[in-house]
């Protein structure tokens, strides 16, 4: 879980983005374009661009959160799209001033959109020159085009958001303190900070996923124990032959944990088989984008581990109880 | 040359509600047939399972061989030893073949394989089955299946072969093939035989008969030959 969300919350170049306090979701507050010169004449600050957001509602059939409805348009220099993580275009980049337009990938495959198709923008017309990935979801599901024109159609001279990018081993906690100082509503974000969030999203993920497991693991058990309760059940009367003909009860305990034991091998490699091919088909069908499966030997280690663990508790009582029964008792069973 | 000695042998259940065996005083020659009959509920088989160390009594001695099975802890190397038992149902392990089910009670005998593998097969040839030895039981007769159940009691040359209604689930001339089959190869171990019946006919073929009612010896009488 934790190595597949690392690989979508993939990070663009830029270490601070500062945005307007009153800035929610990117699309309201905005900051003076001259703040873009003033905070590259920072000290340790190597690169900045300015991006403007917007949201185009794409579909009124439904309600306007809905994700399916609205298209998120930035505007932003084309020199500038490494400063968000884009470094591949499939096709070419937009021309500055153009009514050009290159669309996320994830985007692209959810509306079924291809290079040379238009997208309308605040009433305008753009042809989609290119279609890029990031390898992070919310980053691949939007469409940029260039910054001048943006602002042009849609009648605002400043900007969403300033990103920021910073010179090797600067101290960007400080440089954000310092940004932070010298204007007033604004707030900065760095990719420490965007780290450390990230990592209680993982967190989240991770318990909600260990909790998922925890009751696999307590219905599984259950199974295992029903089912080698009733499987030596059932072989009653041949334990009872067994130990007619002098089958010490130490030996029945030994076969049927064997038993067990291979039963619940065959299982965990049959189980782990089965939820890769569960988690293929998942991600090939459902459409899960920028989500990238990746399986860790320790994945398979602790599956198996647990697998085992769980099987020989199951196993054992059924067990106990068939090595304790009297012969005739288990004679007479029908 | 006595073999097996019963004393005062007292067997109860469900808390002495249920009196199987009252007060058995039984002795039994070495390499002798013999026949117990009786009703049904009259104490026959709980009598068999004393003699095969399958149960034991709440009273009294069970000795076989001069060893008093009460002073025995674990039982089980003894019934490997020296008990061969017959079921009704024969009781074989339904995935095993029948060379497998033959060497079963080997399996912890110390012999080699190869040893293994020669014995079972003398005794599968012994009933009359050596070009079945790899079938499966559901694959075999109700009697082909009663005989792989005699060589299994056989395999291990016990001193006392125990058998319960053997011929019960069989048709007549099926049962008599049986029989024949069981005395045969208890002649060739040189083994007690012990049968419980309910068919007259089949008891009178032992020596000796011990008829039990109630949990008691009401007659024990050799048949005239």
């Amino acid at each position: 879980m934790e190595s597949s969300v690392q690989t979508t919350f993939n990070e663009g170049g830029a270490e601070i983005t500062v945005t307007n306090e009153t800035n929610i979701g990117g699309a309201s507050g905005l900051l003076n374009v001259s703040m873009i010169d003033e905070i590259r004449n920072m000290t340790n600050v190597s690169d900045v661009a300015g991006e403007l957001q917007v949201i185009e509602i794409v579909n009124t059939s439904l309600p306007s959160q809905s994700p399916l409805a609205r298209m998120t348009v930035y505007g932003l220099d084309s020199s500038k799209l490494n400063l968000i993580g884009i470094k591949n275009v499939n096709g070419s980049v937009y021309e500055e001033n153009s009514t050009q337009a290159i669309v996320g990938k994830y985007y692209c495959e959810k509306n079924n959109i291809s290079i040379g198709d238009n997208l309308t923008i605040y009433g305008k017309n753009f042809d989609v020159v290119g279609i890029y990935e990031t390898g992070a979801m919310y980053k691949d599901n939007s469409v940029y085009v260039s910054l001048d024109k943006l602002q042009n159609i849609t009648d605002t001279y400043d900007v969403s958001s300033i990103l920021v990018k910073t010179t090797e081993n600067a101290n960007d906690t400080a440089i954000s303190q310092n940004i932070e100082k010298k204007y007033e509503n604004i707030s900065t974000l760095t990719s420490e900070e965007l780290s450390s969030m990230l990592d209680n999203v993982i967190g989240i993920l991770d318990s909600a996923s260990l909790a998922i497991s925890g009751l696999a693991i307590i219905v599984g058990a259950i199974g295992v124990i029903n089912t080698m309760i009733m499987a030596v059940y059932e072989r009653t009367k041949e334990i009872g032959v067994l130990k007619s003909i002098g089958w010490k009860s130490k030996k029945i305990l030994i076969m049927i944990l064997g038993e067990t034991l291979v039963l619940t091998i065959l299982s965990g490699i049959i189980g782990s088989l089965f939820g890769i091919l569960i988690a293929e088909v998942g991600v090939k069908f459902f459409g899960t984008n920028g989500f990238t499966l990746v399986y860790t030997p320790q994945t398979f280690i602790l599956a198996f581990g647990i697998t085992i663990i769980v099987g020989i508790i199951g196993g054992v009582y059924p067990a106990y109880k068939a090595s304790k029964l009297a012969p005739t008792e288990a004679l007479r069973y029908e | 040359m006595e073999l097996i000695r019963l004393q005062n042998v007292l067997k109860q259940f469900d808390k002495g509600a249920v009196t199987a065996l009252n007060n058995i005083n039984l002795s039994i020659e070495q390499g002798s047939f013999v026949s117990i009959i009786g009703p049904s509920g009259s104490g026959k088989s709980t009598l068999l399972n004393m003699l095969g160390a399958l149960d034991s009594p709440d009273s009294g001695q069970v000795i076989i061989n001069g060893v008093d099975l009460s002073t025995q802890k674990d039982l089980s190397d003894f019934r490997r030893h020296e008990i061969g038992f017959v079921f009704q149902l024969h009781n074989l392990i339904p995935n095993l073949s029948v060379q497998d089910n033959v060497e079963i009670p080997l399996m912890d005998s110390g012999l080699s394989e190869k040893e293994k593998h020669r014995r079972a097969l003398l005794f599968i040839e012994a009933v009359g089955l050596l070009d079945k030895r790899k079938q499966k039981p559901n694959k075999l007769s109700g009697g082909e299946r009663q005989r792989v159940a005699i060589a299994r009691a056989l395999v291990n040359f016990p001193s006392i072969i125990l058998a319960d209604e053997p011929t019960g689930a069989l048709d007549t001339k099926t049962g008599a093939k049986i029989l024949d089959v069981l005395r045969f190869v208890q002649r060739s171990v040189g083994a007690t035989l012990i049968i419980v019946t309910h068919d007259i006919d089949v008891a009178r073929l032992a020596q000796r008969t011990i008829e039990i009612r109630d949990g008691q010896i009401i007659r024990d009488y050799y048949n005239r030959r």
